[in-house]
C-alpha cells in the first residue's frame, strides 16, 4: 500500500467511525427520549402544554398578570397553603404600591415585612385534610411538568357534568361500552380497564376529589378555584382558567424571583462567548495554518 | 523583570519547568477533537471549585437548615442562583466531558504500555469524582437528596459481617440524618482538592510518558511533535469556548433540565418518593447494580460487587488488551465491540431511569430482561476484547509508519 491509499484509508475510517458516532448517538437520544414514555404511561395523564408569557430565552414576567395572580394566591390558596420563601415587601418587585402591599399584608392579619403565611394552623389542617399543605413556593419547581402540571391541576377537577354522568354510569352499577366510551372521553379515563373505572366513578359519586391530572385521580385538596372565586380589579375576566393562569405565572415568578435577572444576564454573556470563541477558532486557524 | 525571573529561577527553576512541561513541551501534531476532553476536565474541576467554594461561604449543613439555605442561596445572595446553577449543572457537564475523555482513552489505545499507570490514576479520579457528585447531591437536603443517601449507603450493608455496622458507622446514627449531612459536607468539601492533587500525579504520569495520538504510535521522528504552546493552548481554549457556550445555554435557559423535580420538595424521611432515581451519571451502574436479583439472598452483595466492578475492571483494561496496535482505527472488530459497548451503556442508562419493575411491549419485555442482557454485555466487552486480541483473531488494517 502506497502513501497516497493510507491517506484514503485514514479518511474512509475517520469518516465511518464519525458516521456510526452519528448514528448510535441519534439512536441513543431516539431511545432515551422516546421509549420510557411508553414504559411509564400508566403513572400519570398527559399535561396539556400551555404557552406562557415568562418561557424561552426572551420570556417575560407579565406585571398585571402576576399582580392578578398575587391577588389570588393570597385570597385563595393562602387558606390554607404558605409560600414562606416570598415576604409581602416582595410584591413590590411587579408593580404593587408601598400601600397596596400594606394593605394585602393587613389583610392576612400581617405586615409588609412577614412572609406570606396561611393563617391555617399545621395541625388543624391535618385535621381537617389528612395531610399538611404544601408550601407552595417552589411547587411550579418541584412537579414534573413543572408550571403545566400546576395548572392541570387547578382546571383538571370533575365539572358538575362530569359528577352527573359518574352518578348517571353507577346508577344500574354497571358500565356499558357506550358508557365507558363517553366517560373515557369525559374524564380521560382508559376505557380498558372498566374495573378500575367503576372504582373512580364510585368514589366520585361519594364526593371525593377527582382530578383528571393528578396521578391515580384521588387526592386531598378540595377544588381551590371556581369561576368568580377572586374579584379582580382591573377589569379582567375572572374565569376559573383565566385564575389559574394567573396564580400559576405568580408561582412561577415566586418559585424563582430571579428569573428574569438570569435570563437577561444569559443573553450577554452567550452573546460575549459567541464572539470570543469565533475569535478564537480564527486564532486556531491562523496559528495551525504553519502545521497543515 | 527578567532579572527577578534570574533570581527565581536560580532558587526555583520556574522558567524552565514551564518551558519543558508547558510551552516547549512536545504534543504528537496529529490530535484530533477528542483530545480536548482531558483540559476541558482541568477546567470544569476548577469551575466546581471556585463556584462551590463561594457556595460553601453561605451554605450550613443542618438537617433542619439546609433545604432553606440553598434557598436563600437562590433568593438572597448576589449571583447564588448563578454559583448554584453553575455548580448543579457543573457536576453533570462534569461527567459528560469525564465519560468522552475516557472513552477516547478506551477507543485509542491510551491505556496501553506505557501508560497503564496514567491511566489508573484516570481511574482512581473517576470513582473520587464519583463520591464527591454522590455526597454533592446530598447536600441541598430534598426528598432525592435524603433517599438517593439512603439507598446508596444501605448498600454497604451488603458487606459480610461488618456491612451492618459499618452502616451505622457511615450515617452516624439509625438512620441517613443530621450527622450524615453534616460529614457529606466536610467530606464534600476535602475531596476535590485530594482530586486536585490526583489531576497534578495524572499529568505528571502523562508528561512522563507523552500523550497517545489518534494513529496510535510512538512518535519517532522530531517533526511530529509540535510544542504544546502556541498551538494546543489556542486549541484548547477554542474548546473551552465551545463547552461554555453550551453549558451556560443550560446555566442560564435550563438549569433544572438535569435535576430532578423531587429535589425541590424538602427532605421528609417519614415519606419515600414512589420512585427513587439516582442522577443521570450514575444510571449504567445502577442498572448493573439492579440486574443482579436472581441470586437469592446474595444478590444485594452480588449486585455492589457487579456495580464496583463495572469500573474496577477498567484497572485490568491494559492487560486484556492485547492487540499489537493501539488505536481502535486500525482494529475493525474492536472498532465494532467499542461501538456496541457505547451503545450499551446508554441502554443501561435508560434501564437504569426506570422503574425496576417496568416493562415495554405491553408487559411483554420487562426491563429487568434488558439490564441483565445489557449487564452481561458490558462485561463481555472486556472479554471479548480480550479473546480477539490474544487469540489474534482480529486481523488489523495497515497502521501508517508515522503521523
Amino acid at each position: 500500500m502506497n502513501y497516497q491509499q493510507v491517506v484514503q484509508l485514514h479518511r474512509f475510517t475517520k469518516q465511518a467511525s464519525l458516521r456510526s458516532a452519528t448514528v448510535l448517538f441519534f439512536a441513543a437520544m431516539l431511545l432515551v427520549v422516546v421509549l420510557p414514555r411508553g414504559a411509564v404511561a400508566s403513572g400519570g395523564v398527559a399535561l396539556p402544554k400551555q404557552n406562557w408569557s415568562f418561557a424561552g430565552m426572551f420570556g417575560q414576567f407579565d406585571n398585571a398578570a402576576l399582580k392578578r395572580g398575587a391577588q389570588v394566591a393570597i385570597q385563595a390558596c393562602m387558606t390554607c397553603h404558605s409560600l414562606k420563601y416570598i415576604k409581602f415587601d416582595q410584591l413590590r418587585q411587579f408593580g404593587y404600591t408601598e400601600i397596596e402591599v400594606k394593605a394585602l399584608a393587613e389583610s392576612q392579619g400581617r405586615t409588609k415585612k412577614d412572609a406570606l403565611l396561611s393563617g391555617m394552623d399545621a395541625n388543624a389542617a391535618k385535621d381537617a385534610f389528612g395531610v399538611v399543605p404544601p408550601d407552595l413556593s417552589l411547587i411550579t419547581k418541584a412537579r414534573k411538568g413543572y408550571e403545566d402540571y400546576t395548572f392541570a391541576i387547578l382546571t383538571g377537577y370533575a365539572s358538575a357534568n362530569d359528577l352527573a354522568l359518574a352518578t348517571r354510569v353507577m346508577a344500574d352499577d354497571k358500565i356499558s361500552d357506550e358508557e365507558a366510551k363517553e366517560v373515557a372521553s369525559a374524564l380521560g379515563l382508559d376505557m380498558h380497564h372498566l374495573d378500575k373505572m367503576a372504582e373512580v366513578l364510585k368514589r366520585m359519586a361519594a364526593g371525593e376529589n377527582f382530578n383528571r391530572y393528578f396521578p391515580g385521580h384521588f387526592f386531598a385538596m378540595p377544588q381551590p378555584l371556581s369561576d368568580g372565586a377572586v374579584a379582580y380589579t382591573d377589569g379582567t375576566e375572572n374565569s376559573k382558567i383565566q385564575l389559574a393562569r394567573d396564580v400559576v405565572t405568580f408561582l412561577a415568578w415566586a418559585g424563582e424571583p430571579t428569573m428574569m435577572e438570569r435570563k437577561s444576564l444569559g443573553v450577554k454573556v452567550l452573546l460575549y462567548l459567541f464572539v470570543l470563541t469565533i475569535m478564537m477558532y480564527a486564532v486556531k486557524r491562523r496559528i495551525w495554518a504553519r502545521v497543515h | 523583570m527578567s532579572k527577578i525571573m534570574e533570581w527565581v529561577d536560580a532558587r526555583l527553576p520556574v522558567t524552565e519547568l514551564l518551558k519543558s512541561q508547558a510551552t516547549e513541551y512536545p504534543t504528537p501534531k496529529n490530535l484530533n477533537y477528542w483530545w480536548n476532553f482531558g483540559s476541558l476536565a482541568l477546567f470544569v474541576l476548577i469551575i466546581m471549585i471556585a463556584s462551590g467554594l463561594f457556595l460553601a461561604m453561605h451554605y450550613k449543613a443542618d438537617a433542619n437548615q439546609s433545604f432553606d439555605v440553598v434557598e436563600h442561596i437562590m433568593r438572597d445572595v448576589n449571583f447564588g442562583w448563578l454559583l448554584r446553577y453553575m455548580h448543579a449543572n457543573g457536576a453533570s457537564f462534569f461527567f459528560m466531558v469525564v465519560y468522552i475523555h475516557i472513552l477516547r482513552g478506551m477507543y485509542y489505545g491510551s491505556y496501553r504500555k506505557p501508560r497503564e499507570i496514567l491511566w489508573w490514576f484516570g481511574i482512581i479520579l473517576f470513582f473520587m469524582m464519583m463520591a464527591t457528585a454522590f455526597m454533592g447531591y446530598v447536600l441541598p437536603w430534598g426528598q432525592m437528596s435524603y433517599w438517593g443517601a439512603a439507598v446508596i449507603t444501605n448498600l454497604m450493608s451488603a458487606i459480610p459481617v461488618v456491612g451492618e455496622d459499618l452502616v451505622v458507622w457511615i450515617w452516624g446514627g439509625f438512620s441517613v440524618g443530621d450527622p450524615t449531612l453534616n460529614r457529606f459536607f466536610a467530606l464534600h468539601f476535602l475531596l476535590p482538592l485530594v482530586i486536585f492533587g490526583v489531576v497534578i500525579l495524572h499529568l505528571w504520569a502523562l508528561h512522563a510518558v507523552h500523550s497517545n495520538n489518534p494513529v496510535g504510535i510512538d512518535l519517532h521522528d522530531e517533526k511530529d511533535s509540535i510544542p504544546f504552546h502556541p498551538y494546543y493552548t489556542i486549541k484548547d481554549l477554542y474548546g473551552m469556548g465551545v463547552f461554555l457556550i453550551i453549558f451556560c445555554a443550560f446555566v442560564f435557559y435550563a438549569p433544572n433540565f438535569f435535576l430532578e423535580p423531587d429535589n425541590y420538595i424538602p427532605a421528609n424521611p417519614m415519606q419515600t418518593p414512589p420512585h427513587i432515581v439516582p442522577e443521570w451519571y450514575f444510571l449504567p451502574f445502577y442498572a448493573i447494580l439492579r440486574s443482579i436479583d436472581f441470586l437469592g439472598s446474595f444478590s444485594k452483595l452480588a449486585g455492589v460487587i457487579a456495580m464496583g466492578g463495572a469500573i474496577a475492571i477498567l484497572f485490568i483494561l491494559p492487560f486484556l488488551d492485547r492487540s499489537p496496535v493501539r488505536s481502535f482505527r486500525y482494529r475493525p472488530l474492536s472498532k465494532q465491540l467499542f461501538w456496541m459497548f457505547v451503545a450499551d451503556c446508554f441502554v443501561l442508562g435508560w434501564v437504569g431511569y426506570n422503574p425496576a419493575d417496568a416493562a415495554i411491549f405491553e408487559g411483554a419485555l420487562p426491563l429487568i430482561v434488558i439490564g441483565r442482557t445489557c449487564t452481561a454485555l458490558y462485561f463481555s466487552y472486556f472479554f471479548l476484547l480480550w479473546v480477539i486480541t490474544a487469540f489474534d483473531i482480529e486481523k488489523h488494517t495497515p497502521v501508517p509508519k508515522s503521523i
